[in-house]
């Protein structure tokens, strides 16, 4: 019983709690995905800049609050002109000159961003301080906070897509673009709008997780792989399916740091990868044949 | 010798007469020697890139595996050149046979996330693994022998075994896209499901072409080492693999010499830029945005991938 609440139940809220992060990430990416078919190697560094403009913000106005609203901002904005200026002209093109495209991208934004802030790690400080206690451990608030507000923002996704005519838009491209097209859709600004949103909210969650992870320029790297492997599990293209699997893919994570160390956990998950590319490519909810 | 082609054989004496040149310094001959090892590697990744259609994310995993075979036997005093190449095939094999056949049972982008995931796993194993020297990786390598006595130890003898590779990679490559077998990887590429209908096992093939490219680039890391003295898990990061995707990008995929070529403007510019400004990749990186938007035959490349229309998923 000891050890179900001082070990087993908070790591579980860990998992839940970066679960509902990276979802927010994973969205983005399985929206583009479904879009463009592009899998975009740059969505780690959008995620990577939120944290580091949340960071000028907060140096200039010492808010945490303002900066978790004009980071997404101006992350939405860097994703605007980005996609305008460079995956506009590869619509028509392979696939795959998008996912090569956007791994140059990556490299820019990575270094830009050394430049700019230089190498070191970077701390940003929770806004929200204390802890609560629930179910008879205590938990950090901020965490708590954290998970509000992804669960939050993961709602109003839900109602965007299908309660607004915008979100049934990008739903309905991401079935089939050539026809909405043809119905008189503007399909390239919609896909403009689409990439600052998911931009903006990798922005989000870089800035969430800052004060539980460091800032650094190499942030990225290491959360995109997870994130490419949440949207294989969801099954490209599915929103909700992505949803499911960072909640499942962080509680996974969290759950196995405690019988295995971190190296293994990283290959067990892996090798749950493979086999789910092998054996199901569709993932959990994705749909037969996408780019298969 | 007609398949192979008189060009090629003059840029090899040229290449050869290189270290003759007078202003060859130690320097140059070793920045001469990573160039030609990433243009032979690049080339090899041609064949899956610009022949097959096949772009593989997971090429370190290949080159990082070659260099540690052959580190592992150097740090225990077997110096032959051959016992470690043979070594470096042997682990190399082993790995792409399981890589090849999962991931070329999948399309693609699942193809590139296979291939990705997979080196993904061997990096994090190399990186972890203190037998292997963990992230320090295996260090102060003494010098491989061609023959017994006989060591490969200055920088004009290296550069003539990377020479070596390069030639032997180059023949293999182009016997291959000139065969039968590489004609129908350009069909496989052009349309696969009409290669299959024809009754090609598609497959298999993309199997072959992902085990000849795998052990080539194999054999370059192996080399690697007997000229850095190191092997470490850093090779097979997943940037790595997109650097060599640069390279073949930059000089023009399904082109063989536009990758060698590809490979050594990447390597002398990422040398030369970041001698003298620290924020080289920004230039690396723009150059690859700039490929792909402008000129997708690459510099020095005459064909491009084959067009589709924007929703590949019907």
């Amino acid at each position: 019983m000891d050890y179900l609440v001082a070990v087993l139940l908070p790591q579980l809220l860990h998992g839940l709690v970066f679960g509902a992060a990276l979802g927010l990430l994973a969205l983005g990416l399985t929206v583009i995905f479904g879009l463009l078919g592009v899998m975009n190697f740059a969505h780690g560094e959008l995620y990577m800049l939120g944290a580091y403009a949340g960071l000028v913000v907060i140096g200039l106005t010492g808010s945490f609050w303002l900066a978790l609203i004009a980071a997404p901002l101006l992350v939405g904005a860097l994703g605007a002109v980005t996609e305008v200026a460079t995956l506009r002209p590869l619509y028509r093109r392979e696939p795959l000159y998008g996912l090569i495209l956007t791994f140059g991208l990556a490299l820019v934004f990575r270094e830009g961003a050394r430049q700019l802030w230089g190498g070191d790690m970077r701390r940003i400080l929770p806004p929200v301080t204390g802890s609560t206690p629930i179910l008879g451990m205590t938990y950090p608030n901020y965490r708590l906070f954290l998970l509000a507000v992804s669960v939050t923002l993961l709602v109003a996704i839900w109602l965007f897509f299908t309660r607004t005519r915008a979100g049934i838009l990008v739903r309905a491209a991401v079935q089939d673009a050539e026809m909405l097209d043809g119905l008189g859709v503007n399909v390239p600004r919609l896909f403009t709008f689409t990439f600052a949103g998911s931009a903006a909210l990798a922005a989000v969650a870089g800035l969430l997780l800052a004060p539980v992870f460091t800032v650094y320029p190499q942030m990225g790297v290491e959360m995109i792989l997870l994130a490419f492997i949440v949207v294989i599990l969801g099954g490209m293209g599915s929103l909700g399916g992505s949803v499911v699997a960072a909640f499942v893919i962080g509680i996974a994570q969290s759950l196995l740091t405690l019988w295995m160390n971190p190296q293994r956990v990283a290959i067990a998950i892996f090798g749950l990868m493979i086999l789910v590319l092998i054996l199901r490519p569709r993932g959990l909810f994705g749909r037969e044949g996408v780019l298969e | 010798m007609t398949r192979v082609g008189w060009p090629a054989l003059a840029g090899l004496a040229a290449l050869a007469a290189l270290p003759w040149t007078p202003w060859m310094s130690n320097y140059w001959m070793l920045l001469a020697f990573d160039a030609l090892l990433f243009g032979a590697i690049a080339m090899s990744l041609d064949l899956l890139m610009g022949y097959t259609g096949l772009v593989s994310f997971g090429h370190a995993a290949f080159y990082g595996l070659g260099a540690y075979a052959t580190a592992v036997l150097l740090e225990r005093e077997v110096l032959s050149v051959w016992a470690c190449l043979g070594f470096a095939l042997l682990v190399v094999g082993l790995y792409a046979a399981v890589v090849a056949y999962f991931a070329t049972s999948r399309r693609g982008i699942y193809f590139a996330l296979l291939t990705l995931i997979f080196a993904e796993v061997v990096y994090t194993f190399f990186r972890y693994t203190q037998t292997f020297g963990g992230s320090d990786g295996i260090q102060g390598l003494p010098d491989a022998e061609l023959l017994p006595g006989l060591p490969i130890a200055t920088p004009q003898a290296k550069y003539y075994l990377v020479l070596g590779y390069l030639a032997f990679a180059y023949v293999v490559c182009r016997l291959i896209v000139t065969s039968h077998f590489g004609k129908v990887l350009v069909a496989i590429r052009e349309n696969e499901d009409r290669a299959r209908f024809l009754g090609y096992s598609v497959q298999r093939y993309k199997m072959g072409a992902c085990m000849i490219s795998a052990l080539l680039t194999g054999l370059g890391g192996a080399i690697y080492p007997m000229r850095a003295a190191y092997a470490t898990p850093d090779l097979m990061l997943w940037t790595e693999s997109g650097e060599f995707i640069i390279s073949v990008m930059i000089g023009g995929l399904g082109t063989l010499v536009g990758p060698i070529i590809g490979g050594v403007f990447f390597t002398i510019l990422r040398d030369k830029v970041s001698s003298y400004v620290d924020w080289y990749f920004i230039v690396i990186g723009a150059v690859l945005v700039v490929i792909v938007l402008f000129m997708p035959r690459g510099l020095f490349g005459f064909r491009r991938l084959r067009l589709r229309p924007w929703r590949a998923t019907a």
